[in-house]
């Protein structure tokens, strides 16, 4: 037992073992600047998270705004022709959302990207366009539900008070509500941050060169599948711990504030 | 705006049914100005929703509301306009609180009349002063207790110039010992002679400072006189049964 031990901390702490893991950093790091490529991979990541949740959070926000908009709506008895032109508007925008979300929620991530790069845009050559299109689509289906959600969890009372200094409802909804209901929701919207993040990873599926693909480069020159892949998921880790800590420190400095 | 003669909010048959219940049963009033109107009756009689369908915070069923001589349950009158000059002042307070108490207080002025900062942040600062909460302006209002934010709450509305003040049981959410600080405050306003609609269980608040009194039960106004006559002469069985209950 004891002699069993004795040799794998030997096999661990010879010159031999060193040399070997020495070896295999440098082929699979620094020769040919190979850490470079991982470099390179992953500002296409950033850059492809950084927008898609940028637009991916506007078009939620308009999602969520028609959804609820149209689900507290107050059917006057008396209508004007615009009234009603409104209300048949918006019925048919709210019904475009719904079918919107659950396609988007009932399909799987990968499948939606491949669509869109294989099917729709497959004459594009701006692979990060596409890419930045097909994750802001899944992304602001999620990021719809939880602002729906923020905002259906702010007071009645906000409304009627915005309402009966005067202001309308797009204005009440913009000063007085929106504020709020992102204020609650923010942990959530974080989170989604984060987990888009992750999930950009698939695109290295459809060709993108993105953090994950530039590892699987690496292994592709090295047939080393180990260490770019164990580089790529500690990059991973670390941006996504550094997100966690600001998204910690931003909801203590609110919770502080005000509320 | 108006004269003495004409009526600043006209009530004809107004009714508000929802799904279950019909809150109000054909109602017709007259508000004039100057008046201090205080509404009392029990719990569930309409009076809330009698005082949220005059800035049209519910929609009425059916009858019409004239507010200074326009129909705003026309759809074709712009709501949001009139309810400028209808301040309303909630049982909750409903301050905004991502806001400064300033904010809270220059929001409307500024975005809806149009006022620079300078000029809202006067005025609201010299209302602010007069009910004695000059130095919070740069609170929020999870700061307030909750005579304060209601006397902010006040000033808000105030800060919109109104012609007429809604107020939907003011001191009903507030600790015993915070009631009085906001009576003295909408004493202050009848003593200036604005129009009020008060919705109140302050019995001695509406025979001090009311000039008529109505009592609601079951979505009808089935009393209305002035203070003294009402109190100590009420006519209806009703009214005589309630009163004894709350006096
Ligand atoms: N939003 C609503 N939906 C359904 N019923 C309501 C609503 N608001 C009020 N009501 C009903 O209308 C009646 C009058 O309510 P309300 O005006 O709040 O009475 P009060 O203010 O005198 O206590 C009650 O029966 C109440 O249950
Ligand atoms: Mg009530």
């Amino acid at each position: 037992m004891l002699d069993t031990i004795y040799k794998i901390l030997a096999f661990f702490t010879s010159d031999a073992t060193a040399d070997r893991w020495f070896e295999q950093i440098y082929d699979n790091f620094i020769k040919d600047d190979r850490w470079t490529w991982l470099m390179k991979g992953l500002w296409v990541t950033i850059r492809l998270t950084f927008f898609a949740f940028i637009f991916g959070f506007l078009l939620g926000l308009i999602i969520a705004i028609i959804r609820v908009s149209h689900d507290k709506r107050v059917v006057m008895p008396r209508q004007s022709f615009l009234q009603r032109l409104g209300g048949i508007i918006l019925s048919i925008l709210n019904t475009i959302c719904k079918i919107y979300l659950n396609i988007i929620q009932g399909t799987p991530t990968i499948v939606q990207i491949m669509i869109i790069y294989f099917v729709i845009l497959a004459s594009s050559t701006n692979k990060i366009g596409v890419a930045i299109l097909g994750f802001t689509i899944n992304s602001s289906a999620y990021v719809a539900e939880i602002i729906r959600g923020g905002i259906n969890g702010v007071d009645q009372g906000q409304m009627e008070a915005g309402r009966s200094l005067g202001f309308g409802y797009i204005p009440t909804m913009i000063f007085i509500i929106i504020p709020q209901a992102l204020k609650s929701a923010l942990p959530a919207l974080c989170n989604e941050l984060v987990v888009l993040l992750k999930e950009t990873s698939v695109a290295s599926m459809v060709a993108l060169q993105d953090l994950l693909a530039a590892a699987m480069l690496i292994r592709g020159r090295t047939a080393n599948a180990f260490l770019p892949l164990i580089a790529a998921a500690i990059i991973y880790f670390v941006i996504v711990s550094i997100l966690r800590a600001i998204s910690a420190r931003l909801e203590r400095r609110l919770n502080s504030g005000d509320r | 705006m108006t004269d003495n003669k004409t009526p600043l909010i006209r009530v004809e048959n107004l009714t508000k049914k929802f799904s279950t219940t019909t809150a109000l049963d054909n109602i017709s009033n007259n508000i004039y100005n100057g008046e201090v109107v205080v509404v009392i009756g029990p719990s569930g009689s309409g009076k809330s929703t009698f005082l949220r369908c005059l800035n049209l915070l519910e929609v009425p069923t059916d009858g019409r509301i004239y507010f200074e001589g326009t129909d705003i349950t026309d759809p074709h009158n712009n709501i949001n306009k009139h309810r400028q000059k209808m301040g309303m002042v909630f049982q909750q307070f409903n301050l905004f609180p991502h806001m400064t108490i300033l904010r809270n207080l220059t929001i409307g002025p500024m975005k809806l009349l149009k006022k620079s900062k300078e000029e809202a942040e006067k005025k609201a600062l010299e209302l602010l002063d007069r009910v004695g909460l000059a130095d919070r302006a740069g609170s929020y209002p999870n700061q307030l207790s909750g005579g304060q934010k209601q006397r902010v709450a006040i000033v808000r509305a105030l800060c919109m110039e109104p012609d007429v003040m809604l107020f939907d049981e003011p001191t009903s959410a507030l600790d015993p010992e915070m009631v009085g600080e906001v009576l003295d405050v909408m004493k202050m306003l009848a003593k200036n002679n604005m129009t009020m609609v008060v919705v109140t269980h302050e019995m001695g608040f509406a025979r001090e400072v009311g000039s008529r009194v109505i009592f609601m039960e079951k979505g009808k106004i089935i009393e209305e006189n002035e203070p003294k006559e009402f109190f100590e002469n009420p006519k209806s069985e009703r009214l005589k049964n309630f009163l004894n209950v709350v006096l």
